[in-house]
């Protein structure tokens, strides 16, 4: 009847996340306490506790997946009843629609851009970090972007990067160089794109990798130091290999990141000057709420995640696989 | 040698973070005089500073942020409840089915939000009842004009359930056990003597789903596009865009950023010592 043993499930719990510990007594001791117990309580105090959570997960991820998933075979404008078509927004999308393949090129480019210089970056910058005094300062200055909402994040960059009269080009024009055409043309608007979305997630990826620094074993730095190796070349062959797991974290989440965030692209840009940055998350949202189309719109989000999906598992897998 | 090296590096990389700020601070207070001079001042010759005053005469920013701090508050309170009772129930008993739920927490985690923006949109507009709704005659806006559009999305966070839960993990079954024969109850032993127990952690969950929903831009631009009376601080200056076309206004929009930027800048610095004890456990 009531459940005094160790639940059959619990090894298997603790089994699903490694390194996580759970409790090492088995809990069967306790018959005295239970019997004076009000009926039932702790078998059902868990569920009770968990309600919310299941509500939620059934209202606001099953329900909106299923949804989503029957909306991809349909036509819909929502003024109407959703009309079934079978994989024809799919075929659509991938065979016939002018710009879904230059979007998810752009998205690539976006996604790439930050992984190649974001990573790096982050990398060299926890690097200096790790080693300096007033870490408290330089932190708080660093995380500073991470705090500030998106749509400040995208005005602030486009007063400074405005063509004639931004910071940038009056800095630049000082210096003697006439800047370029930043969100105006098509190729450096994507660089912008990728400037301030590197600029936002500096440091955050920085204090990620700080944190695995922090972790190394001081002593292994200081053999190599002793042998007479240089600081970057001790950072590059001794630290970086150490932290690795850091490192595929923060490139495989730039990279999920990059695909799928849209917010920046949407309040800086807009997906122009003439699409030059339009990525494949925002034009789904434009097809959604502006041209009104829901199947559409749900199959292009669909691609999308089964992409996102496909190579997160393949960074995964490669880059622990050269860990190991 | 090294050790400038290294200073310049971390100034430089400050400055670069730093000075987009201050641009948008010295461009709020350009006066007229500023922007039509030929060519425009950089510095105002005379700061305006009564810009901050006509961001609240002149734009709904009374509105915006009552919006954004019952939102915001909101959500964060949910969040933390949720994300307390959910963690300690999957950390601290042994139940059929516990392991399944655990896994659902983590998958949960795999899908990009931008998966979920057109049907909970749509699941919104068609709850019975609401907006306009009838049981089965689902022609009005649902659920989509009021407040509830904007919280009840957020109300779980599966990050801040598996945080919890680690956290909760942590704490020896002798001390809740010895609570349990003192005739305590599973809700004050979860209240009384597990929560206390990892408060930092429940403070930093707090602060972070704050600083995230006070930022929070596509959804609540989503839903609140066409009511006004519900937009938060980056959604309504966001959306007023057109009013903020002509040259002298452009200081004002950078005010009105200004001022959806300082308070989550201002709790930053306030909380900042708490705020990185997160980051870098997580």
């Amino acid at each position: 009847m009531r459940k005094v043993a160790t639940a059959p499930g619990a090894d298997a719990a603790s089994g699903a996340v490694p390194g996580v510990a759970t409790g090492a007594v088995p809990r069967v001791a306790r018959p005295g306490a239970m019997d004076d117990r009000a009926p039932g309580a702790p078998r059902l105090a868990p569920w009770l506790f968990l309600a919310p959570l299941l509500v939620f997960a059934a209202v606001f991820l099953v329900l909106p997946l299923g949804f989503s998933i029957y909306l991809t075979f349909t036509r819909w404008n929502p003024l109407g009843s959703p009309s079934w078509v079978g994989l024809k927004q799919y075929e659509y999308l991938l065979t016939r629609d002018p710009v879904f393949w230059d979007t998810l090129g752009h998205t690539f480019i976006v996604a790439g851009g930050l992984v190649l210089f974001g990573v790096p970056l982050s990398l060299a910058l926890a690097a200096v970090f790790s080693r300096a005094k007033g870490r408290r300062v330089w932190r708080a200055i660093f995380y500073l972007p991470q705090v500030t909402n998106i749509v400040a994040i995208a005005y602030i960059w486009q007063f400074l990067l405005d063509d004639r009269y931004g910071l940038v080009n009056r800095g630049l024009g000082l210096l003697g160089y006439a800047g370029p055409d930043w969100l105006t043309d098509g190729t450096w608007a994507m660089v912008s794109v990728i400037v301030v979305m590197v600029w936002y997630e500096l440091g955050k990826n920085m204090l990620v990798f700080s944190a695995a620094i922090d972790g190394i074993d001081p002593q292994v730095i200081e053999a190599a130091t002793l042998d007479g190796a240089s600081g970057p070349r001790v950072f590059a062959s001794i630290t970086v290999p150490l932290i690795r797991p850091a490192v595929v974290f923060v490139t495989v989440t730039s990279f999920i990141t990059g695909m799928g965030w849209f917010a920046l692209i949407l309040a800086m840009t807009n997906g122009g000057p003439r699409g030059a940055t339009d990525v494949t998350a925002l034009y789904m949202y434009r097809m959604a709420f502006e041209d009104l189309r829901m199947g559409r719109a749900s199959a292009a989000a669909m691609i999308l995640f089964a992409i996102i999906a496909v190579i997160a598992v393949l960074q995964f897998r490669l880059l622990r696989e050269r860990a190991a | 040698m090294r050790a400038v090296l290294k200073y310049a590096a971390l100034g430089l990389v400050a400055a670069l973070m730093l000075l987009p700020f201050a641009d948008m601070f010295v461009g709020a207070l350009r006066g007229p005089r500023d922007v039509f001079a030929n060519p425009p001042n950089y510095f105002p010759v005379e700061p305006q500073w009564s810009v901050y005053a006509r961001v609240f005469d002149e734009l709904p920013m009374g509105r915006w942020l009552f919006n954004s701090v019952v939102v915001t508050l909101t959500i964060t309170v949910l969040q933390v409840a949720t994300s307390t009772l959910a963690g300690f129930a999957l950390a601290k008993y042994d139940f059929g089915g516990r392991d399944a739920i655990f896994r659902l927490v983590i998958g949960a985690q795999m899908f990009p939000f931008f998966l979920f923006i057109i049907p909970i949109f749509f699941l919104l507009r068609y709850v019975p009842l609401a907006g306009g709704n009838g049981l089965t005659e689902l022609g009005g806006s649902g659920l989509l004009g009021t407040y509830a559009a904007l919280v009840l999305p957020f109300i779980v966070t599966w990050y801040g359930v598996f945080l919890m839960r680690q956290f909760f993990v942590t704490i020896p079954d002798d001390l809740l056990e010895a609570a349990r024969l003192d005739g305590a109850s599973e809700f004050r032993i979860f209240r009384s003597i597990a929560l206390p127990q990892i408060a930092p952690a429940v403070w930093t969950l707090a602060l972070f789903a704050f600083v995230y929903h006070w930022n929070e831009f596509i959804w609540t631009m989503t839903v609140t596009r066409s009511a006004p009376e519900l937009q938060t601080l980056p959604v309504g200056i966001f959306l007023l865009e057109d009013q903020f076309n002509t040259l002298d206004q452009k200081s004002l929009q950078q005010a009105a950023l200004a001022v959806s930027v300082a308070p989550v800048i201002f709790l930053f610095i306030v909380l900042q010592k708490r705020f990185h004890a997160a980051t870098e456990t997580g």
